[in-house]
């Protein structure tokens, strides 16, 4: 009976207790400072990956630019970041939008992915120099853009990511006037000027926290419009319209939801390691793992939904198009990276998440993140690199005649990538040097509206839903 | 049938105190429950938690549906050739949606057989009850193998406050 | 935010359970009438069967008309239910208590109507059911698995099983509750149907473990019923307008969108009719609002892409399709009234909260979304084969008729008749999760603040 007794009280666990608000704001400005040598020596190797990266892009330019076809692994580069950086900010907004408490202390992890989305537009730069114009020997190729002038795919996909980048700065920097005021009040030194310079006046009256909540809403929205909207852009532009014959409806919603699972991923990562190394076990709660593990699974789901829906059209319409494309795209010269992408993206991390115990864990949960953002970038790949290898002179055709060889990348695309992806790290590491990882006005409101109690004979979470 | 007894109450609290009163009496978990209208949270009652096995039923449902839907697709479409479309006879894409289907439908049915079974239903002789519970009473059953037992079962659920005790 | 008050379960059970216990005044004449529409539209399905296809409208080129217009919408309206119920229960939302089981009997009706239309259509139902199952060894003659026409079916099966069992699981508290209510043959029934429910902690912990494997595993078929509704069209080559890959989501969400104004629909019609205004109040509406208008733009953008890359590869078949659907008369007026009432008229409605806490507003704007999306149906699927195109040799211009109109409308008076039978001896709200409810939540002193908040179980 005692035995019983024991393993009752270990079936209900009671909820992680409360932080009291000022240990809260000491111990989070506190992360700021007093970086490990380790976290040092990682972020000067992501620092000179990257920049060696962009050394290769430009030496690369320089050597291939006039030749289209050898651009693949870029765009398809791009694309990934777009994903990653895109997306991850955006899995904080989605649950904010339906008033999930669980959220609320990491929104700020996710906003920090948004300042990486400088390494996509770098990335960029090069390919909208090397995107074919519209018309070629005459003929106008087929895009969204039915009648727009020539470079208008060149122009408006650099705009809508620059405006990307510029909401999704404004959507961090919407939800960080209260902390960069705690900076100003609790830091010391260069923190401390900046925070008072950004915190502009900031000391929490109603009416501020108003206008700071219709800001977040507000900002929240048209990111995610421009979202969807850039991954339309991008999507078609750099993607489908280099294919002559490759007309699939579906595939910017593809590539948007496949962004958000990458952006999940991006953020299960990020807050994995920030949770371990720098502490943050008494914010950083199991219970947000779970939820984002949820999120993940779904998204993976998602995933192979999508890709099927499109397939099976294509493969029942056996149009001279239609095989074409599928000829193409997967069982053709990207077969194996067809393979590698759906069993890194869908089945692997599909049989990870489906456990219940995984995703209320975070080994696992870090270790399917990896292998979902890895299978990311061979789809992107196995999408966007055929697409980019067909010759500039075909683009315009009715349809695919010639399914071009597999392009291998050179040293040039593997350096590119890996300075690529180090920038992003980079510029998150560094940005938690800036300010506190976990939004420190949002773990004290995490607190006070989420609070432990006994409930009769046993434990809960009394959880306030405010309006 | 074994004797049993059935304390009502009307708060929940005065029920959570019997139920720890029968276990400091030295009750065995498992020869008392407590009847509800309502789920409460789990371990409100202080009750023995409930194990279950649910989870194994989908998936022995599913494995069951999608043996069935290979064999149904594959040798139904060998034992009449006939191309359509252009497609090949075993044609794994369309296969593969009847699959999910049946594989789904064997899950759900053999979830919701296991949802009955593992609920300990059908029980057409239920025992000992009370119309009331469905209207916001609780009810806390104790099955006696020792009839001698009765008494003290009955004293603690006095002392914890019930307002009736019914025998069967 | 959730204006609850207190209330107890002698009250709850006799409010919600006044369908069962005693019969409002207005629910024999109603189902009188009903029933003579269903009887009427019985015969005239009767006489079509006899007749032939004939005493319908169409015609070559039109083949698919008004019937499986009215077979994808009515599939539509089932994906109210397990989407309410299944997300709702998996996200926790607290306002989904009162609306599940009005959602999940709503999909087990709609699919069990809709049904009928592919049969009917056939002209001869008898052969259809041979050719879905003429699982006979003598002919050695076996379905093709790699027609739609025959995962249709499939799946549409697949989930009508799945959805009645999820909403008798459901219901088995409330059995037990209606046991204890009742006396004479109604009391042997529920005991009987109810399996000797008691309400202990095990069996209320199969409810809610249960409740949600099952919505996890009913999701996806939900999802894959109306994707496999779309490749009916989608895989076809054939025609333009349908050979598009962003069918089956933008099915499905329509479908979603469609579904949950018909829940918005039905809630309304049932706080007017048996009273429920303590129970479907209107902060329901307010999410089912908010949850549209989220469904809704997601449905546009779905729309957008679908009109985009129709026009994408710039072929002219298809530019000439999409003018004709939008530039032709009647086409044209259709395309009209069907952007104005799927979206353009209710979302900007739904922004103000004044609407949104509205119930005769909800009503007559969800009302209008299904009006909206019965066209977007009728506009995918009929001017897609009106269309003339070369070695058609003759085209007749495609008129419903009086036979289609008849049977259409029985549809209608066929859901809400079924509707009304079961609510004669089922709650149509459950009264187990409206008393969780009361469990779960409590107000919190916040400061000054009176907050609501939910009890969450600690593991």
């Amino acid at each position: 009976m005692a035995s019983q007794a024991v393993a009752h009280e270990a079936e209900h666990h009671a909820p992680p207790p409360n932080v009291d608000a000022d240990v809260v704001t000491r111990e989070l400005i506190a992360t700021t400072t007093g970086a490990s040598g380790r976290f040092k020596a990682w972020t000067w190797g992501l620092g000179i990956l990257s920049v060696v990266g962009i050394v290769a892009l430009i030496l690369k330019f320089i050597d291939q630019g006039d030749d289209s076809t050898k651009w693949g692994y870029v765009a398809a580069l791009v694309s990934f970041l777009l994903s990653v950086t895109g997306g991850a900010p955006m899995v904080a907004m989605a649950p904010v939008m339906a008033k999930a408490n669980w959220v609320r202390p990491i929104t700020r992890i996710a906003a920090l992915f948004s300042f990486a989305g400088v390494a996509t537009i770098i990335m960029l730069i090069p390919l909208v120099a090397i995107l074919p114009p519209l018309v070629t020997e005459g003929a106008r190729r087929r895009t969204v853009w039915y009648m727009a002038p020539d470079y208008s795919p060149h122009f408006w996909t650099t705009l809508s990511l620059v405006l990307l980048l510029i909401t999704g700065i404004a959507l961090f920097y919407s939800a960080a006037l209260p902390d960069f005021a705690s900076m100003r009040d609790h830091s010391t030194g260069w923190r401390q000027r900046l925070g008072k310079r950004l915190a502009r006046g900031w000391v929490g009256t109603d009416v501020q926290w108003r206008t700071l909540r219709m800001r977040i809403g507000m900002f929240g929205s048209f990111y995610f419009l421009i979202l969807v909207f850039v991954n339309f852009l991008v999507s078609t532009d750099f993607g489908q319209s280099m294919v002559p014959g490759w007309r699939d409806a579906i595939f910017p919603m593809y590539h948007t939801v496949s962004g958000f699972q990458a952006g999940v991923a991006g953020v299960v990562i990020a807050l994995y390691f920030s949770r371990k190394y720098m502490k943050l076990e008494k914010y950083i709660h199991l219970d947000a793992f779970w939820s984002l593990g949820r999120l993940l699974f779904a998204l993976t789901l998602l995933w192979i939904y999508f890709f099927y829906s499109s397939f099976i059209v294509f493969w029942y319409g056996r149009s001279e198009n239609d095989i074409a494309t599928l000829d193409l795209l997967i069982k053709g010269p990207m077969i194996y990276a067809f393979f590698a992408g759906m069993i890194l993206l869908w089945f692997v991390p599909w049989w990870i998440l489906i456990w219940n115990k995984v995703r209320r864990g975070t080994a696992m949960m870090v270790v399917g993140s990896f292998v979902i953002l890895i299978g990311l970038l061979i789809d992107r790949i196995r999408t966007f690199v055929p697409a980019w290898s067909v010759p500039g002179d075909q683009i315009h055709q009715k349809w695919l005649k010639v399914i071009p060889e597999t392009v291998w990348p050179d040293i040039f695309d593997i350096l590119i990538m890996a300075g690529g992806i180090s920038l992003v790290a980079f510029i998150v590491m560094m940005m938690t040097r800036v300010i506190p990882v976990l939004s420190v006005w949002q773990v004290q409101e995490f607190n006070l509206l989420a609070k432990p109690i006994r409930y009769m004979k046993g434990h809960a979470t009394l959880v306030a839903k405010p309006d | 049938m074994r004797k049993s007894i059935l304390g009502l109450f009307q708060q929940p609290e005065p029920a959570a105190d019997a139920m720890d009163g029968l276990k400091e009496a030295g009750f065995e978990l498992g020869t008392f429950d407590v009847l509800t209208g309502t789920p409460y949270p789990e371990g409100a009652f202080g009750e023995h938690v409930p194990q279950h096995r649910l989870f194994r039923y989908p998936a022995f449902g599913a494995i069951i549906g999608f043996t069935l839907a290979v064999f149904l697709t594959s040798v139904t479409q060998l034992a009449y050739p006939l191309v359509t479309g252009g497609k090949p006879i075993l044609s794994i894409f369309a296969m593969l949606i009847i699959m999910y289907e049946m594989t789904m439908l064997a899950g759900v049915i053999a979830t919701v057989i296991g949802i009955v079974i593992e609920s300990r239903l059908p029980n057409m002789q239920p025992g000992i009850y009370d119309t009331r519970i469905t209207e916001g009473w609780i009810g806390v059953v104790i099955t006696f193998d020792d009839e001698s037992k009765v008494a003290d079962a009955e004293s603690v659920l006095n002392k914890a406050g019930a307002l009736e005790i019914k025998h069967a | 935010m959730q204006q609850r008050r207190e209330l107890d379960q002698v009250y709850t059970n006799r409010k919600l359970l006044n369908g069962q216990l005693d019969t409002p005044k207005w629910w024999l004449p109603t189902v009188s009438i009903l029933g003579v529409v269903v009887l009427i539209g019985v015969v005239v399905i009767a006489t079509m069967i006899n007749k032939g296809l004939g005493v319908t409208g169409l015609a070559r080129p039109v083949y698919w008309g008004l019937f499986i217009t009215t077979f994808v919408f009515w599939v539509g309206i089932s994906h109210a239910g397990i989407m309410i119920s299944a997300i709702l229960r998996l996200t926790q939302a607290e306002w989904r208590r009162p609306v599940t089981r009005a959602a999940e009997l709503l999909t087990v009706f709609s699919l069990l109507t809709a049904l009928v239309f592919p049969l009917i259509h056939a002209g001869r139902p008898w052969r259809i059911a041979y050719w879905i199952m003429p699982y006979d060894i003598s002919r050695g003659i076996y379905p093709n698995i790699r027609s739609p026409l025959i995962m249709d079916p499939v799946a549409i099966s697949t989930y009508l099983t799945g959805s009645t069992l999820f909403l008798y699981i459901a219901l088995l508290p409330d059995l037990g509750n209606l046991r204890d209510r009742t006396t004479g043959w109604k009391n042997a029934m529920y005991t009987v149907l109810s399996l000797g429910w008691r309400g202990n902690p095990r069996q209320w912990k199969m409810q809610t473990v249960g409740g949600i494997l099952l919505s996890a595993l009913m999701l996806p078929i939900f999802v894959s019923v109306h994707s496999i509704v779309s490749w009916d069209f989608a895989v076809a080559a054939a025609v333009e307008g349908w050979h598009s890959t962003i069918f089956a989501p933008y099915f499905v969400i329509g479908a979603v969108h469609s579904g949950v104004s018909a829940v918005v629909t039905m809630m309304a019609l049932m706080r007017w009719l048996w009273k429920w205004d303590d129970f479907i109040r209107p902060e329901h509406f307010d999410a089912l609002a908010r949850l549209l208008i989220v469904v809704a733009t997601g449905w546009l953008a779905f729309t957008f892409l679908e009109l985009t890359f129709a026009l994408y590869g710039q072929d002219a078949p298809e530019i000439a399709l999409r003018e004709m659907q939008m530039f032709q008369w009647p086409w044209n007026a259709l395309f009209i009234i069907f952007f104005l009432t799927a979206y353009a008229i209710p979302v900007p409605m739904w922004l103000f909260k004044r609407v949104r806490t509205n119930i005769a507003l909800m009503f007559w704007t969800s009302i209008l979304v299904n009006i909206g999306m019965w066209l977007e149906r009728f506009l995918i699927i009929v001017p897609g084969l009106a269309r003339r195109t070369p070695f058609v040799y003759t085209w007749e211009a495609y008129r419903p008729s009086a036979v289609e109109w008849t049977i259409f409308i029985w549809s209608f008076a066929w859901v809400t008749f079924l509707m009304l039978l079961f609510s004669k001896f089922f709650p149509l709200v459950p009264l187990f999760e409206q008393k969780e409810s009361q469990v779960f939540t409590e107000d919190v002193m916040i400061g000054r603040a009176k907050i609501p908040a939910i009890i969450r179980e600690a593991d």
